[in-house]
């Protein structure tokens, strides 16, 4: 299932299956060396994409890609290699290998299978592993996999070229493969699992509060490249007709991943732009670099022309556009980016069926020495409006992230009827109908007001309807008419409100709301206040309210709880809170009377 | 026994040379978020003066610290000129301009001094071994071991009773509260980049004395293995990188002295491969980097 406008994927697809006829045309009219450039530029370029549906969409650079690479090219060389060559070159291969002799097509398809189960296992043990660490780790899968096809002597010739592969890649089969990878990485990226990745690069936490369950989007992803790799690598194999385990290392890694970092690596626009750029430099610079003269001016051989050449478009790039060339949106989503007419049916919108009471007992929050929340206990049911108050440090939002499963506690159990819910992680909790936002505002700043609530609708309460309720929620908190306007670029207030449209998306039967109103004029916190009522009233929701606008509080709230350095000192109506002596005495200080 | 002995200085002098390594990757990566690919040139550059000053006939008592300034001052300089424009940008932007950075230095070294292995004149002493209990040891290897050491306790005291050093450390755990406390950002960064030019620099003489030979690629490997030390400990931490360079050193000697014949081959894959099941274990690395649990929600 696709999540963006018909249109957007229409003439995403139509645009490269023409350009690459065409560039495929027009090579063919220039003869043999447009020809080879070209078939060489289209495998590269299904390994650029291959790397971007990783990377682009996790945000986790990877360097650990050419190494599927490697295992595409030679399980599917193994398989091409005529018989006779294979007895004579590698009489330890085992028979059944040995007597196989297929073409590239099935060679390719069998290569891919292969390569998809090592990038499974490798997958979940990287996994584990966040952001830096990850990226660096990849480096030790390229250096460990090098070692395996440099290792293996009898099954790949060691560090020795592995020669005699048919060559049966041409134009026409590089082109079609590269419509193929080119397709499928722009369908991924606009995919369910592809929209949930990018919500989880561009913020992690809250992305797994609306219920995305951000590994196995990753892993998804990371098969899916391992196996456009494991295309090129079987393609790239059958075009030169000889390989090394060094094809497969360092300076491809480096070349392929400038395309991908030059042109943008989040979108596959950037990808075939970044792609065409270091190519046509390093074409021309190749021409250079034994040396020319110009205007009677003599230029000497310099070594490593096009290295350099390489490294300033990098650095040209960073400094200048840290995005990429194409920066963060494809073409199509820049040209056609008027909205589409929203219409929102009344009965999207039903009142919760989870009528059970959220019940904590006994929660609390270690961080080191310092006891941040201790021993509270506290109930919210669907249906009320209860307000949480304390100074700052009291040790409210450390409530709230315990509760929303963001937290571990250190001690202390909460559950709903008879489920336990402790325990559970934020995107289960989410899916369990408890929503929240965040104090310092959380949402995906590059992606579309409609793709961050969209997001929260399609991984919660298995994704039935999500359009209409990304929608509906929209419309409730209005924002609808922000939709299509990258959510990073609204105002304070908006984007406040935007996050609840998100938590609303979710079908939550409890809100947490931390701090909503902060940074909002008085008109603003009015109308949320009558949103939040009429949350509460029509929809059945019950509300947990963080905030230090105290008449917001009274005004809206049925129950207030009161922390003061991490201990529930009060509990009550609001009369009975504005009356407490404990609550003064924790607002005020100690009456010296 | 004998042998076992005897691979374990090996694995002090060699897992010595990668926690500095790794130590000068993380004080970076702490405060800035920088994963610096072009550390591996910082080597390089401090293995070619003291490649020159072999030649210009220097003493190598005078030409071991101008290497190590060089490196200082190149590690400054890069960060002025190369990470300074994109300091607040992400980390992979980062890191993409450090393999920029690496790759045109490799390439300046290839055509300005040579595309091939250099021999460094190294004092004669350097390559004399002496008996101890019976153990033959290199004296390459005991001054490995013995500049780690004094390295490690020395950086130990600045970290802990300079200004600096606590600064850099305080920068580390929390950058935004350390600059609010009124820690001058340039300082530190500064600071720290000149801290990972002189551990490049003492890894590089280190590096060279044992194999009395440079190469424009000369610090790309250990750099490979530094990074792998970084995260093995805890990326970021800086106790971690030595923690995980030492083991990393020790990991790779026992694989080459102890493993069988036939798997030697598949040292180094089987020996990531004991890496990767540490980090299945223990995700966040031997000793986790403190600002993993100051992440604000």
């Amino acid at each position: 299932m696709l999540t963006s406008p018909r249109q957007h994927i229409i003439s995403s697809v139509l645009a490269i299956v023409i350009a690459i006829v065409l560039a495929s045309l027009l090579a063919s009219a220039l003869g043999a060396a447009s020809e080879r450039i070209l078939t060489v530029f289209f495998i590269s370029l299904i390994a650029v994409v291959g790397m971007g549906v990783y990377s682009g969409n996790s945000g986790i650079l990877s360097f650990g890609h050419l190494s599927f690479m490697g295992i595409g090219a030679y399980t599917a060389s193994l398989l091409t290699l005529p018989a006779n060559l294979k007895v004579a070159t590698l009489p330890k291969l085992p028979d059944w290998l040995a007597t196989t002799e297929i073409g590239l097509f099935p060679a390719s398809v069998i290569a891919i299978m292969l390569t998809v189960f090592v990038a499974l296992l490798i997958g979940i043990a990287l996994g584990k592993l966040e952001g830096s660490a990850a990226t660096i780790s990849t480096l030790g899968l390229l250096i460990i996999i090098h070692g395996v096809l440099i290792g293996w002597r009898d099954v790949t010739r060691g560090s020795q070229t592995f020669f005699g592969i048919p060559r049966e890649t041409t134009l026409w089969s590089a082109a079609i493969g590269c419509m193929f990878a080119l397709i499928i990485a722009r369908l991924y990226r606009d995919s369910v699992s592809g929209l949930r990745l990018r919500a989880g690069r561009e913020n992690a936490i809250a992305a797994s509060a609306v219920g995305v369950r951000i590994r196995r989007e990753r892993l998804v992803s990371w098969v899916l490249s391992a196996a456009l790799m494991a295309l090129s690598g079987a393609l790239i194999a059958h075009f030169l007709g000889a390989i090394s385990p060094k094809k497969f290392f360092f300076t491809d890694t480096f070349l392929l991943l400038a395309m991908l970092i030059v042109g943008g690596m989040s979108t596959v626009t950037g990808a075939v732009t970044g792609a065409v750029a270091i190519t046509v430099v390093t074409e021309v610079l190749r021409r250079f670099e034994g040396g020319f003269s110009l205007a009677g001016f003599e230029m000497p051989a310099v070594f490593g022309t096009t290295q350099i050449g390489i490294g300033a478009i990098i650095l040209f790039a960073m400094f200048r556009k840290p995005e990429g060339l194409a920066g963060l949106k494809e073409w199509e989503e820049r040209v056609f980016s008027r909205p589409h007419a929203v219409k929102v049916t009344a009965s999207t919108e039903q009142p919760t069926k989870d009528t059970q009471p959220l019940i904590a007992k006994g929660m609390t929050m270690r961080f080191g020495g310092l006891t941040a929340v201790n021993d509270v206990s506290i109930s919210l049911r669907p249906g009320e409006i209860m307000g949480l108050i304390g100074p700052n440090g009291s040790g409210k939002t450390t409530l709230m992230n315990m509760l929303s499963g963001v937290l571990e506690p250190s001690s202390g159990k909460f559950h709903r009827g008879k489920e336990l819910l402790s325990g559970l992680v934020s995107y289960e909790i989410a899916d369990r109908g408890i929503a929240r936002t965040f104090q310092n505002i959380r949402l995906f700043p590059n992606l579309t007001v409609h793709q961050n609530v969209l997001v929260a609708a399609l991984s919660t309460k298995g994704g039935v309807n999500a359009a209409a309720r990304a929608d509906a929620a929209l419309e409730r908190m209005g924002v609808i008419g922000h939709a299509h306007d990258d959510a990073g670029t609204l105002s304070y207030g908006d984007q406040r409100r935007v996050e609840i449209a998100r938590a609303l998306a979710c079908l939550p039967s409890l809100l947490f709301l931390d701090e909503p109103a902060a940074g909002m004029n008085w008109e603003e916190t009015d109308s949320l206040m009558e949103t939040l009522r009429m949350l509460a009233k029509e929809l059945g929701i019950g509300v947990l309210l963080v905030d230090h606008d105290l008449k917001l509080i009274n005004q809206l709230c049925d129950r207030i709880a009161v922390l003061n350095e991490g201990h529930l000192i009060a509990e009550g109506s609001p009369s009975e809170i504005r009356n407490n002596p404990a609550v003064i005495e924790a607002y005020l200080g100690p009456n010296k009377d | 026994m004998d042998l076992f002995l005897q691979q374990t200085v090996n694995a002090f002098a060699l897992g010595g040379t990668y926690a500095l390594l790794a130590l000068g990757l993380a004080v970076v990566f702490s405060i800035m978020g920088l994963i610096n690919f072009a550390h591996g040139e910082l080597m390089t550059i401090a293995g070619y003066v003291l490649m020159y000053c072999g030649l210009a006939g220097l003493p190598f008592l005078l030409s071991v610290p101008l290497a190590i300034s060089a490196s200082m001052v190149a590690a400054v300089l890069m960060e002025r000129i190369a990470f300074r424009p994109v300091r607040n940008s992400s980390g992979a932007t980062m890191l993409v301009t450090s393999f920029a950075v690496a790759m045109i230095l490799q390439v300046l070294f290839q055509n300005l001094i040579s595309t091939r292995s250099q021999p460094v004149l190294l004092p004669q002493l350097l390559s004399d071994s002496v008996t101890i209990g019976g153990l033959v040891i290199g004296v390459n290897k005991i001054a490995a071991i013995v500049s780690t050491l004094v390295m490690l306790v020395v950086l130990d005291r600045f970290m802990k009773h300079q200004k600096t050093g606590i600064a850099m450390r305080a920068a580390a755990e929390d950058f935004g509260v350390a600059r609010l406390m009124g820690i001058r950002a340039n300082t530190v960064i500064a600071g720290a980049f000149a801290l990972s030019g002189l551990l490049a620099g003492v890894a590089a003489v280190l590096w060279v004395s044992q194999r009395a030979s440079v190469d424009p690629l000369m610090g790309f490997m250990p750099v490979l293995k530094a990074f792998i030390a970084a995260i093995l400990g805890g990326l970021g931490s800086l106790r971690g990188a030595v923690a995980g360079g030492f083991l990393l050193g020790f990991i790779e000697i026992y694989l080459a002295a102890f493993l069988p014949h036939e798997f030697q081959e598949f040292r180094e894959p089987i020996g990531l491969g004991i890496v990767v099941l540490v980090l299945l274990f223990r995700p966040n690395g031997l000793i986790p980097s403190a600002a993993l649990k100051a992440i604000k929600v």
